[in-house]
């Protein structure tokens, strides 16, 4: 590996797989993006030319359509004629596939106002569509009716250009070349060999007009030469051949969280900075970003304003958490008592609700919570008070989750506070007893202090917990009344799959939650921890 | 805690709160209990948890329930989670040995920051995840797909057991391998022939551990299998008892069923668990 060429190949492999993903990005977008421009350009033109009457371009399949109107044999159907070439004929929606294409476009021209619309088809065929009025339809005077006629024209399918492999060959061929005469020269060639070498991965992206693609490579480009001045890979490929055995037995793991979870993160931050309508991502900028957090002009105690829903979230987690550290360890306190006769058999009793799946959870408890007759207003019956209509205002609903909330909730703060209740040397209450200490002042100062360094990560761990905890808000309240009960990770999910698909808006949400939970994770943590270390 | 004996109203007045504090923990559950067993498909007709009428209508329906493929629906959704799950845990377990193995044993530098990011992965909800997920396995054809499920679920399942694991390999002595060391054994050898022998049990409890998560899943299951075919059992019994038709009977003897295996593993496993969580948590 001493050799010089040798290690500036090992420089140059590193940059160029890095250009060649870059490069490889571009091309697929560049090449989607003209397939999709010529398709689209192919159809209109091949509908302008039969809606005003004009020969039909060769390859394209056009056609004109008039209104629907009842069928002849059954008037229930409605159908359209339709004259396709030279022949006329009806047209139904369970036709070949391109009748059912041309029956769908035709409808839904009508529904938006005879706008003309050209799009690509969403089946991945790389078929384009072009749909608009046909002045020429009205002059053809063969259907009785005084239909406005549609021209619509579809173009074959068309397969995107096949990956450059030679031109990839070429450059990187030409990359290695070049990086090793500036290795065999020495010195500073060897530094602008690499930038060369990798550089020229972007020539073919110039060659696409690929701007932001071609400036990336460069900028890699750049940094590898720089690193390799600063002799960051050498030090980064000595330290690799030290640890090799540590770095290949993390290898398998590490690969598999760089695909599962890095790379859907990306995606996500990436998403965030887009809209998405109808299958179609329109680059948006921080959009997104600034709806959320404006409240998206809703006044503050809308339930779909970000600031609101934070509110309900931060106020979620301090009451569950609260009541879990509240009843957890008085329950704890109560079951280390010595003379306590039957604490295992309470002990096991009490981790029932974290043994029970939360969903199942949730969903019982959503049904003793429903309706007039659920299992929790018969019970206020015979306390002889009213009943409640649960999901009725915002407190009840709320109350609903949390009571949920807590119940599957107590058990691990009870078991966590037992834990470290057993470590406290019984000695210590012995002496403190000799010394008089009152019993609150044996909880104060022995007892508490005992229970704190595992109850701040205990508590941070449920904090972070209760703030995601999707299954009890989804199933329970699911939002009501009107979202208002949301906390942010179901409202995040709300946009995504039942407000139109806004998936944009949903990750620009995920990102905003994750900058919270990290803030919490880093500070708030340290000073649950820190509480925990001073005593 | 001191020995004395205390007067014996407090002891009363002991029992009587955890007695209280039973009732309202077994309330939920018995209530559930009895459903499963009492006709009808209201949820509850009273208040009291003991059936005053008893059939086996519900497990019938359970069982002989049809799809629109005229599949037994149950068992269908119970052989989706089984695979699902079992497949979650091979990956998770198979691909986090050697990793939890590297970070408990090797120092190397990165390792912090290593530990960290796995933890961080595992504390941070899969939720985050799931619409970028969602994109992808749509974009690949993975949506109602059992492989596409165990992707997602490995993105928990992986750093849950890299942590688990490591906090296992972490306790087993470490003479063993010196010894072997010194008579020329290399890494990967001592791996295998000592360490994963040894671990045996520890990578059993975590296994199960993943296995149960898998099985207890619902938000992605339910937003990644939207074909009845591909239900796992979560999404079968939430789909019971939706806003329009509830058959809460048919709800309470699913969730008896599939809860029933997991609530004795889970009474089985449970004090490796709290150790394994806290430990996790306060060396983060």
């Amino acid at each position: 590996m001493s050799h010089p060429v040798v290690r500036q190949l090992r420089d140059f492999v590193l940059g160029s797989a890095l250009a060649v993903i870059i490069a490889t990005c571009a091309f697929v977008a560049v090449r989607n993006r003209e397939l999709a421009a010529k398709q689209i350009d192919l159809a209109s033109r091949a509908a302008d030319a039969i809606a005003e009457g004009q020969a039909p371009l060769p390859t394209v399949h056009a056609v004109l359509v008039g209104d629907a109107v009842p069928s002849t044999k059954n008037p229930y159907l409605r159908q359209r004629e339709v004259k396709d070439g030279d022949e006329w004929r009806p047209l139904t929606a369970g036709g070949s596939f391109d009748d059912k294409l041309f029956y769908d476009a035709a409808s839904r021209f009508e529904r938006q106002g005879r706008q003309p619309f050209k799009e690509l088809l969403k089946d991945g065929s790389g078929c384009a569509i072009a749909v608009r009025d046909a002045p020429a339809y009205a002059q053809l005077g063969h259907v009785a009716d005084r239909s406005r006629g549609i021209a619509i024209a579809v173009t074959p399918p068309a397969h995107p250009a096949p990956y450059p492999f030679l031109v990839m060959i070429g450059v990187l061929g030409l990359g290695a070349a070049l990086a090793a005469a500036g290795a065999l020269v020495g010195g500073r060639a060897a530094r602008a060999g690499t930038f060369a070498g990798v550089a020229a991965v972007a020539i073919p992206c110039v060659l696409w007009r690929a701007p932001i693609a071609s400036t990336a490579i460069v900028l890699v480009a750049a940094a590898l030469a720089l690193a390799q001045g600063a002799q960051l890979t050498d030090r980064l490929a000595t330290g690799m051949r030290r640890h090799r055995t540590a770095l290949g037995f993390l290898a398998p793991a590490a690969l598999a969280m760089l695909i599962l979870v890095a790379a859907p993160f990306v995606i996500g931050l990436v998403l965030g900075f887009y809209d998405h309508h109808q299958g179609t991502w329109t680059f948006v900028g921080l959009d997104n970003f600034g709806e959320i957090l404006s409240g998206g002009g809703r006044p503050l105690d809308d339930p779909l304003n970000f600031w609101f829903i934070l509110g309900v979230t931060v106020l979620w987690t301090v009451a569950n958490v609260a009541l879990h550290v509240t009843i957890g360890v008085s329950l704890a306190l109560v079951l280390s008592r010595k003379w306590l006769a039957g604490k295992g058999i309470y002990r096991m009793l009490f981790i029932l609700p974290w043994a029970v799946p939360n969903y199942i959870t949730a969903l019982i408890w959503k049904g003793m919570f429903t309706g007039e007759y659920g299992a929790v207003n018969s019970m206020l019956d015979y306390a002889g008070l009213d009943h409640v209509s649960w999901f009725g205002s915002w407190a009840t609903a709320f109350s609903a989750n949390v009571i949920t909330n807590t119940w599957l909730g107590f058990p691990f703060m009870m078991v966590v506070a037992l834990g470290a209740l057993e470590t406290i040397p019984k000695e210590l209450y012995e002496a403190a007893a000799v010394d008089g200490a009152s019993a609150w002042q044996r909880f104060r100062h022995i007892t508490l202090p005992h229970l704190r360094p595992a109850l701040g990560p205990a508590v941070a761990l449920g904090s972070i917990w209760t703030f995601n905890m999707f299954n009890v808000i989804y199933l329970v309240s699911a939002g009501q009344p009107g979202g208002a009960t949301n906390i942010l990770v179901t409202d995040a999910y709300r946009w995504a799959f039942e407000r139109g698909e806004r998936y944009g808006m949903a990750a620009a949400y995920a990102t905003i939650i994750f900058f919270i939970l990290l803030l919490w994770t880093v500070f708030g943590t340290r000073v649950v921890r820190r509480k925990g270390d001073d005593s | 805690m001191t020995s004395r004996r205390p007067r014996l109203i407090w002891v009363i007045l002991a029992h009587l709160a955890l007695i209280v504090v039973v009732a309202v923990v077994l309330y939920p559950v018995m209530l559930v209990c009895k459903k499963a067993f009492e006709p009808g498909r209201q949820f509850a007709l009273s208040a009291s948890p003991i059936p005053t009428e008893m059939t086996t209508d519900h497990f019938r329906d359970l069982f002989t329930e049809r799809g629109a493929s005229g599949d037994l629906l149950f068992l269908r959704h119970a052989l989706n989670s089984i695979i699902v799950a079992l497949l979650t845990t091979v990956v998770g377990v198979a691909l986090s040995c050697t990793a939890a193995y590297a970070l408990s044993r090797f120092r190397f530098p990165g390792r912090k920051m290593g530990l960290t990011m796995f933890l961080v992965v595992q504390m941070f909800p899969a939720t985050l995840l799931l619409l970028p997920l969602y994109v992808i396995l749509n974009k690949l054809g993975l949506l109602n797909s059992v492989l596409g499920l165990v992707l997602v679920y490995s993105t928990t399942s992986i750093p849950f057991c890299v942590w688990t694991l490591k906090g296992y390999f972490d306790s087993l002595p470490r003479e063993l391998e010196e010894a072997a060391r010194i008579d020329g054994a290399s890494p990967w050898m001592i791996f295998r022939k000592i360490i994963l022998p040894l671990a045996r049990p520890g990578i059993a409890v975590t296994a199960l551990f993943s296995f149960m998560t898998a099985w207890n899943e619902f938000i992605m299951a339910s937003t990644f299998m939207t074909n009845q075919n591909r239900y796992t059992l979560p999404v079968l019994i939430q789909s019971s008892v939706t806003e329009f038709s509830a058959d809460w009977g048919l709800f309470a003897a699913g969730a008896v069923i599939t809860s029933l295996p997991v609530m004795i593993a889970f009474y089985v496993l449970q004090r490796y668990l709290v150790g394994g969580l806290t430990a996790g948590a306060v060396k983060g």
